[in-house]
């Protein structure tokens, strides 16, 4: 059998020393297995981008282990582990965080361009991606023309323009209001979920949780439970 | 992703354009007071410089430059002349004086008198006309800035009268004579011609000029010029060297290098504030691309590259505006001397962009080494 996208196991981290340290994640234990949505839900606080943040190999655990793929990311060099998430990594933001000087196409290739991929192709298969979210003729609009869920559409196919292993986004929704936030929904559960690729979503907006396979429910630094929404609805 | 980051750059116009116009500036402030400096600097030896056929020169010992020359007492031509190591040598007389144009304009004047035989202290070319038509007694030279200053905004024909005390003298033709540092008329004539304007003073020589005999000591010949005569002498890169000491030590050229340091010191902080100011705002931007999975040394390429950008335009923008003044000012006859030289232009935006490179280098190294993590947070 293939090892689970990702994999956490016992992971604390705090911040800070002294009378200053808070303890955010306090022993998580996490599998995101591929082909699935995956959410992480939770209240305000309680560590969800923390721990997205070091499952993606942005900020290093105080301890326990993650593996990506079977990979143990801690004895990953760090050449390695940015390499790994140019290549199998998409990421989507809350505040989409696209480049405003860049057109809507020149965006969406960008990480095609940091693998060093042609400008040329990297724009062609820009515009392919963009074509099947919707977007096929902004290509070469400023990201600033479009709307709040259209600017999501491109970060979505930014995060997917490369074929990544693991998406993986943070309150994707938080920003729009509920319809264009299930429209956008719809097309991450449409075009991300692939048999070898897991989706990990942090939101604590219930009103999306139909869209998951499972949902981790985190508080305060631990995973509390897990739901499997669609099998207990089956 | 170089190109993505010259894109963000130009794209922030204000930014952009604050930060090109400050290195234009910066450069065009440094290269133009370098380049008058420059000039200025020429001009010190200018007639010293002028007199290229002859490379030994001998003056009163508390003489400092071609233009506060004491002359020298008669007699001390043959004793130089006597002196073993010299080839030849012959007299040279300079008169400050007043000259008067046929219009009535008064001006003051340096009249050099050059052996009659040789001819030797003429500038080696000549615009108008030639050596020849100096050597009638009553006729003279003058250089390009002196015309236009005895004559202003007459067009240039000989032959032309001036009158210096109640002598009239005809001028016959333009020397090239280097730009002088008095900016005063420069007329070249025989000695014969000079010795009747020279009311003031009865020696009748300034300098005593000449060469040395082939393969000898220069140093040893010069000191024994001087155990002999008690004057000094030197070979012409000495006077030259000697006549900048002396201007140096009289402040004018300091005055120049605090203008030149206060250009390049604005010119980089302003640059340097603003590029700052610019990579903050784009910080987000860079940790999404590092995020993505761009590499540190990718980052700080692409933010080196919109240092560079920045700079190379300003500099292209500032040596240009200044190549143009300076050619500008070129063309005005009593500004003749001014020039941007290579070494100037390269060495002004080397100073720049050194200091601007290593305030970009490290607010690069600053961005690549921040925590990605931010763009969540943001
Ligand atoms: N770099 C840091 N330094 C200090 N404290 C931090 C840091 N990052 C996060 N924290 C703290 O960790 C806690 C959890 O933060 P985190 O952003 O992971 O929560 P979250 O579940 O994503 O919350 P939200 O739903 O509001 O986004 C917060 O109390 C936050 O202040
Ligand atoms: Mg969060």
């Amino acid at each position: 059998m293939n090892p689970p996208a990702v994999h956490c196991q016992q992971i604390h981290r705090h911040f800070g020393d002294g009378d200053t340290r808070v303890h955010v994640l306090r022993g998580i234990d996490f599998t995101a297995a591929s082909g699935q949505i995956t959410f992480l839900a939770g209240p305000s606080g309680c560590g969800k981008t923390t721990l997205i943040s070091v499952i993606a190999g942005l900020l290093q655990p105080s301890s326990g282990a993650v593996s990506l793929f079977g990979r143990d990311l801690a004895s990953m060099p760090p050449d390695d582990a940015v390499r790994l998430r140019r290549k199998d990594i998409g990421f989507v933001f809350q505040q989409y965080h696209l480049i405003p000087a860049l057109s809507v196409a020149e965006n969406v290739a960008v990480p095609l361009l940091a693998a060093s991929m042609k400008r040329r192709d990297a724009l062609e298969q820009a515009s392919a991606i963009l074509d099947k979210l919707g977007l096929g003729d902004r290509l070469h609009q400023p990201p600033a023309r479009l709307s709040g869920g259209q600017q999501q559409r491109v970060a979505l196919a930014r995060a997917l323009v490369h074929q990544p292993r693991l998406v993986i986004c943070d309150e994707p929704t938080a920003a729009l209001d509920h319809e264009t936030g299930h429209r956008v929904m719809e097309l991450l559960a449409a075009s991300a979920v692939h048999p070898d690729r897991a989706v990990l979503v942090v939101s604590h907006d219930n009103r999306i949780f139909h869209f998951a396979d499972a949902i981790a429910h985190m508080d305060d630094g631990i995973i509390t439970h897990i739901d499997h929404p669609n099998s207990t609805a089956a | 992703m170089i190109r993505i980051a010259l894109t963000m750059l130009r794209t922030d116009r204000a930014k952009c354009t604050a930060m090109i116009l400050a290195v234009t500036f910066s450069v065009f402030l440094m290269q133009n007071q370098c380049a008058i400096l420059a000039s200025l600097y020429r001009m010190m030896t200018a007639q010293i410089d002028d007199v290229t056929d002859a490379p030994l020169w001998v003056m009163e010992p508390d003489t400092r430059c071609f233009e506060q020359a004491k002359p020298v007492k008669d007699g001390t031509l043959e004793r130089v002349r006597s002196r073993s190591g010299v080839a030849w040598a012959v007299p040279l007389l300079k008169i400050d004086t007043m000259a008067r144009s046929d219009s009535g304009l008064l001006c003051t004047v340096t009249v050099m008198g050059v052996d009659e035989a040789s001819m030797v202290g003429l500038p080696s070319r000549f615009r108008f006309g030639q050596p020849e038509a100096i050597r009638p007694a009553g006729t003279c030279a003058v250089d390009p800035g002196g015309y236009a200053q005895l004559f202003p905004g007459e067009p240039v024909h000989f032959p032309r009268r001036i009158r210096i005390l109640d002598e009239s003298l005809v001028l016959t033709g333009m020397t090239e004579a280097s730009a002088p540092f008095t900016g005063f008329p420069i007329l070249h004539c025989s000695r014969v011609t000079a010795l009747r304007l020279n009311k003031a003073e009865n020696r009748t020589a300034t300098f005593i000029i000449g060469d040395f005999t082939p393969g000898a000591n220069r140093a040893a010949v010069c000191e024994s010029i001087t155990a002999a005569t008690g004057l000094a002498a030197m070979d012409r890169a000495g006077f030259g060297e000697m006549a900048l000491r002396f201007y140096n030590s009289q402040g004018v050229p300091r005055l120049f290098w605090i203008t030149i340091a206060i250009g390049l010191l604005t010119g980089t902080a302003i640059t340097a504030q603003t590029f700052s100011m610019f990579v903050r705002e784009h910080t987000t931007q860079l940790a999404v691309c590092r995020v993505i999975g761009v590499t540190k040394a990718r980052i700080i390429a692409m933010v080196l590259c919109q240092g560079l950008f920045v700079l190379s335009i300003g500099c292209a923008f500032g040596t240009g505006l200044t190549a143009i003044t300076t050619h500008a000012a070129a063309s005005e006859p009593f500004l003749r001397g001014i020039v941007l030289p290579p070494q100037v232009a390269a060495g002004t935006c080397a100073a720049l962009a050194a200091i601007t490179i290593t305030a970009v280098t490290i607010m690069a190294r600053r961005v690549a080494l921040m925590d990605p993590a931010i763009v969540f947070r943001s």
